[in-house]
């Protein structure tokens, strides 16, 4: 491919290839050396070396002395994944001076060395990554980082515990916060829980000290802190804008609110799994219940005194029996996923009803148990001790029969069918993604996963990857209250972070147009998912052309792909750098052929 | 004995998911075979067609596309348009007879490392089975052209095209229609420079690559110098240098006619054939379908586009006036868009090839639907190999002169109550002088009122793009023109003999324009097409569409 017109002219500076052993991980599998040889001879390249750790600081401070002594501009480097410690040799390098999008770099290790076993052929193949690393970098353009302004104010949505905490640290660290909750309370649904788990102590009121309860106070302090801004009963509309700057619209009772933010922490939580969905279980019989009305009726039960009584005819139920994984671990009618609290809230509930009525019969249909919480083991021994009975198996059915009811389930460590008498049968329902998720997920491009829950992007990888919108609590998947509480302060630590430094740099890999090629006939603005592209009218001309914001524009490349006439390309994927590395990697191949 | 064949595989791999994949594959020391070589992109939507065509054309024995699991793409719909857009790729590589299973997609999630191995090892096997893709892919390496023999080459070039008798009247710049919008461009300076002996600038020269080659320039001189063919030279020579032209489809197009020239590969682009129609192995008369059916499968999104129609009613006609046309599987492109961008080595073996084939079937008599296949037969093939032994036949003479024997019998023609105007393609008009035919065969609508364009026969606007090669924000201002010229006259449609002509222009139109879309509201169809619709032998569209 030719030169795009009105692109300066780049003189082809020198180029450097830099081969790391990985302290032997490398060069035990790989002929470094004749790779090394061979591009010696290479005209393109003014110097090869090979280290036996890039990422070392061993490794950096040799990569800076060779660059300052040789003068090269552009490096082409086999080493490790270029997503990590690439980053590591990448800063050493543009310490030195040279521009960090000069540098190409290709996995020798996990794509060659640790993958083929034949020496040889994984020696080949090194060769050829690293001569289209060396086409790649040949090609490459040096570009500056996009300085991106970030403002001081963060939206948090949802009020339950975790966007609470969120919504605190904020203010605490002098951001202003809005804290949008679309029920007329907060709390979300830890507020309804009579009690937290493994540690059995209260939940809502601070009529005691507990030393674990991590919750109770929090509506009030979010009440009287100045900095938060609690919108109830509302609900966010539409959130536009980029990194750094997005557009909020809420409707409130009151009406539509807007307002500029920074930083955007999604906390909408989850919901419980509709046991309706579960025929055989028989919700619908009044005393079939969810862990959840349980919770209420523990609360009842509390205030009124008198241990607790069944739904049906406020009996005190003899047999309970709580049937575990309602919707979880259920392909079929449920979701495939493992809740991760409901063993535990099942078994604190199971000893709260043993507790009140020592003589009841407590049963817990399980196919597993797990807790992974400090204390869960200690906490389900004292349960078997308190003659609860784990019954591994799972509930067949629910059959009501004259106005009694029994619990139809095998126990497969015995091999019996079991047919069970029950008073209260206990449905410990899983968690599903909140209602309206997708479309928060949807306005703020977060990736969902299978199950639905959203994602948040690998903490592996530099913060400002999440254009400073973190998912936080149950929104990302089934959590504990303590988990999500510790998962908004994670999200608000980043969030203070980013607004505290007021400005963020970040990588020119956007889209770029070539205003003479363009036609503007908008099928780029079509393909764009990000509203980056606009089309505009330039009156002077008479024509369409494409405006590309580079602050919105993740670089995903939709747009390239769409425009037929290639005026749009991505900033380091043009074509014909791409082209260059392939035609480098096949042409290598066919000479060994 | 020969070593086993071992295939190139490029696996393109997105990276949030495909590329992670692999490393954890490599983390965890998953074995598979060496032969796959992993580029990564942003996105799996970020594949580029033309780069995978591209890969093919340069060495690769199969690629693999690997993205995000679906509905769950890091950039909420890349791996959905990739896969679109590969299924449509698929269909090309039906045609041209590449087989398709040599390009996958593959969805896996960052955690599966050992599907990605699996696949990857699979996808191997499966191409090693299907052998090495039969085409010269070896890289030729090329003298390095000396200015001395450049010079020498122009100055050639400028003797046989006449440019020496330029007499720098500026006719040709008024005409020109990149000039209208382009102020910094004109024909009269490419030439000037090349007659001053300017050539080092060969290799970068952007002015040689926006002519649209429309001859609207030849027309005009009053010496006749050929200006067109002098752009098509120095285009060569540019070639020698590695120069190219800045392709369309990010060069998808020349990489498949390349890849035509190259390859020996089975074809399969009679697929449009439908069993009722009429057709035969050898005979008098030989039908040169071109690539149509290829940019169907290239444009598969473009709407209301389908080039299959205007084959369709090519042999439909035939058939009606009791003619059985030769069809053959085996045709090649006709080079037309090599010639025209400076690659004259894959041109040629292009020509050969068809010419060849023709031979072999006996015709007398080849019909072409297209345009640029008549020129490029009727003037370029006979340049180069002298007489054919065949007489090229564009359709529209062609069914003008079944029309006058009385074979092709307009009795059950329909009444027509629209207005219609004829666009004059320049490959058509200037180029092979083809203006009387498409106005006599206008009178065969019956009812309907033809109208002519304010420019029209050897002054008609062309459609600003040729070869696929200079399209850019000049080049719709002159299609948008051209179809608010011919809504001006007041017709409902726009009818072109020139299938390119028709993608151009409805590309131009299609999406947005900086006009009001009442003033493009015109109807644009294939003249042959639009027969055989008169003729009732083919159904009429069911949705206008513009």
């Amino acid at each position: 491919m030719a030169e795009q017109p009105g692109e300066k002219k780049q003189e082809r500076k020198a180029l450097a290839v830099f081969l790391c052993t990985c302290r032997d991980e490398i060069g035990r599998k790989l002929d470094l050396e004749s790779i090394a040889a061979e591009l010696r001879n290479d005209p393109r390249v003014v110097a090869v070396g090979v280290h036996e750790a890039l990422c070392s600081r061993e490794g950096q401070e040799y990569l800076k002395k060779e660059a300052k002594e040789k003068g090269f501009e552009r490096v082409a480097i086999g080493a490790c994944s270029p997503n990590v410690q690439g980053l590591i040799v990448t800063r050493a390098l543009e310490e030195q001076g040279l521009n960090k999008y000069l540098v190409e770099q290709v996995n020798i290790r996990e794509q060659c060395a640790w993958v083929h076993s034949d020496k040889k052929k994984a020696t080949a193949k090194a060769k050829s990554l690293v001569k289209g690393a060396i086409a790649r970098a040949e090609k490459l353009l040096p570009l500056e980082d996009i300085e991106i302004p970030i403002k001081n104010s963060a939206l948090i949505i949802g009020g339950g515990v975790t966007g609470m905490q969120a919504a605190l640290d904020i203010a605490a660290a002098g951001h202003k916060a809005y804290l949008v909750e679309r029920t007329d309370e907060l709390g979300g649904r830890a507020y309804k829980l009579s009690m937290t788990f493994p540690t059995h102590n209260c939940g809502i009121c601070c009529m005691q000290y507990c030393k674990e309860c991590v919750f109770t106070p929090k509506i009030e302090d979010v009440l009287q802190t100045k900095n938060i801004e609690i919108l109830l009963n509302s609900e966010v509309e539409e959130i536009t804008g980029g990194f750094g700057s997005r557009h909020v619209k809420v409707k409130t009772p009151k009406g539509a609110k807007e307002f500029d933010v920074g930083t955007i922490i999604v906390a909408t939580g989850s919901k419980t799994f509709d046991p309706k969905r579960i025929a055989e279980l028989r919700y619908e019989l009044d005393d079939v219940i969810t862990t959840q009305e349980l919770e209420q009726l523990l609360v009842a039960q509390r205030e009124k005194g008198g241990g607790l009584k069944r739904p049906s005819d406020g009996k005190v139920p003899k047999t309970v029996d709580f049937v575990q994984c309602v919707g979880s671990r259920d392909k079929v009618k449920g979701n495939l996923h493992c809740s991760l609290v409901c063993c535990t809230y099942a078994i604190g509930q199971a000893r709260e009803i043993k507790r009140m009525n020592p003589d009841a019969n407590v049963y817990v249909h399980y196919i597993d148990l797990r807790g992974p919480y400090r204390g869960f083991e200690e906490f389900y021994q004292a349960a078997k001790e308190e003659g609860i009975n784990f019954v591994r198996g799972r509930v067949s059915e629910v059959v009501p029969d004259k106005g009694r009811m029994f619990v139809r389930a095998l126990d497969t460590d015995a091999d019996v069918l079991l047919n069970i008498e029950s008073d209260l049968v206990v449905l410990a329902v899983g968690q599903e993604p909140a209602d309206g998720s997708d479309a928060i997920a949807k306005m703020l491009h977060i990736q969902t996963d299978i199950d639905r829950f959203m994602k948040d992007i690998n903490p592996m990888f530099p913060s400002e990857f999440r254009r400073g919108i973190y998912v936080a609590g149950t929104a990302q998947g089934p959590k504990g209250v303590r988990y999500s509480i510790e998962d908004a302060k994670a999200a608000a630590a980043s969030a203070i972070d980013l607004m505290n430094k007021g400005k963020i740099k970040f990588p020119r890999i956007v889209a770029f147009v070539d205003e003479a090629r363009c036609r503007g006939c908008g099928r780029c603005e079509k393909a764009c998912e990000y509203d980056a592209i606009t089309i505009v009218k330039d009156e002077s001309k008479g024509v369409l052309t494409c405006k590309i914001d580079e602050i919105r524009c993740e670089g995903c490349g939709q747009c390239a792909v769409a425009c037929c006439n290639k005026a749009i390309t991505v900033n380091g994927f043009r074509p014909e750098q791409v082209e260059a590395m392939i035609r480098a990697l096949a042409e290598e191949v066919m000479a060994h052929d | 004995m020969t070593k086993p064949f071992e295939p190139t595989i490029i696996a393109f791999t997105c990276t949030w998911c495909g590329y992670p994949s692999a490393s954890l594959a490599g983390v965890n020391k998953i074995e598979y075979p060496p032969n796959i070589r992993i580029v990564r992109v942003m996105c799996s939507g970020s594949v580029e067609p033309g780069v995978i065509m591209d890969a093919f054309e340069h060495g690769a024995d199969g690629v693999i596309v690997i993205g995000c699991l679906m509905d769950n793409c890091h950039y909420v719909s890349g791996n959905k348009k990739a896969q679109e857009r590969i299924d449509a790729m698929k269909k090309l590589f039906d045609i041209i007879g590449l087989d398709s299973r040599r390009l996958r997609t593959e969805w896996i999630s960052a955690s599966e490392r050992a599907k990605f191995a699996k696949t990857v090892g699979d996808f191997v096997d499966e191409v090693r089975a299907l052998g090495p893709i039969r085409m010269d892919r070896a890289r030729k390496e090329k003298k390095a052209r000396t200015k001395e023999q450049t010079v020498a080459a122009v100055k050639g070039l400028i003797d046989d095209t006449g440019a020496f008798d330029c007499v720098e009247c500026g006719k040709c710049t008024t005409v020109c229609p990149i000039a209208k919008f382009d102020p910094n461009f004109a024909p009269r300076t490419i030439v000037l420079r090349a007659m001053e002996g300017i050539v080092d600038n060969i290799a970068h020269d952007r002015d040689i690559w926006t002519c649209t080659t429309c001859e609207q320039c030849n027309a005009m001189c009053p010496y006749k110098v050929d200006y067109t063919g002098f752009i098509r030279g120095m285009r060569e020579e540019a070639a020698e240098f590695g120069a190219t032209a800045l392709c369309s489809q990010g060069g998808l197009i020349h990489s498949v006619q390349r890849m035509m020239a190259k390859g020996d590969f089975r074809q399969n682009r009679l697929g449009w054939v439908k069993e009722d129609m009429k057709v035969a192995d050898k005979g008098e008369v030989f039908y040169f379908v071109g690539c149509l059916p290829h940019y169907d499968a290239i444009f598969y999104d473009r709407e209301g586009l389908r080039l299959q129609d205007i084959c369709e009613s090519a042999v439909r006609i035939m058939n009606k006036a009791g003619v059985v046309p030769v069809l053959s599987n085996d045709e090649k492109c006709c080079g037309h868009d090599l010639n025209w961008t400076g690659d004259e080595s894959n041109f040629e073996k292009l020509m050969e090839h068809n010419i060849e084939l023709i031979k072999k079937s006996g015709a007398k008599k080849v019909v072409f639907t297209c345009a640029e296949c008549y020129r490029t037969f009727k003037m370029d093939y006979q340049d180069l190999m002298g007489n054919l032994e065949f007489e090229p036949v564009h359709i529209s003479d062609y069914m003008k002169q079944l029309i006058d024997t009385g074979q092709l019998k307009l009795d059950d023609a329909k009444k027509q109550s629209f207005a219609f105007t004829y666009h004059d393609s320049c490959r058509l008009g200037r180029h092979s002088g083809i203006y009387s035919s498409p106005r006599d065969l206008a009178k065969a609508f019956s009812g309907a009122t033809f109208v002519e364009m304010e420019n029209n026969k050897d002054k008609a606007v062309c459609c600003a793009v040729s070869a696929w090669a200079n399209c850019n924000a000049n080049a719709k201002k002159i299609q948008v023109d051209r179809v608010i010229e011919a809504k001006r006259t007041g017709a409902d449609r726009m009818l072109m003999f020139c299938p390119k002509c028709q993608v151009h222009l409805r590309c131009a139109v299609q999406d947005k324009i900086p006009v009001d879309p009442a003033m493009v509201d015109v109807k644009l169809e294939d003249f042959t097409v639009a027969m055989a619709r008169l003729l009732s032998l083919l159904p009429e569209e069911a949705q206008s569409s513009k």
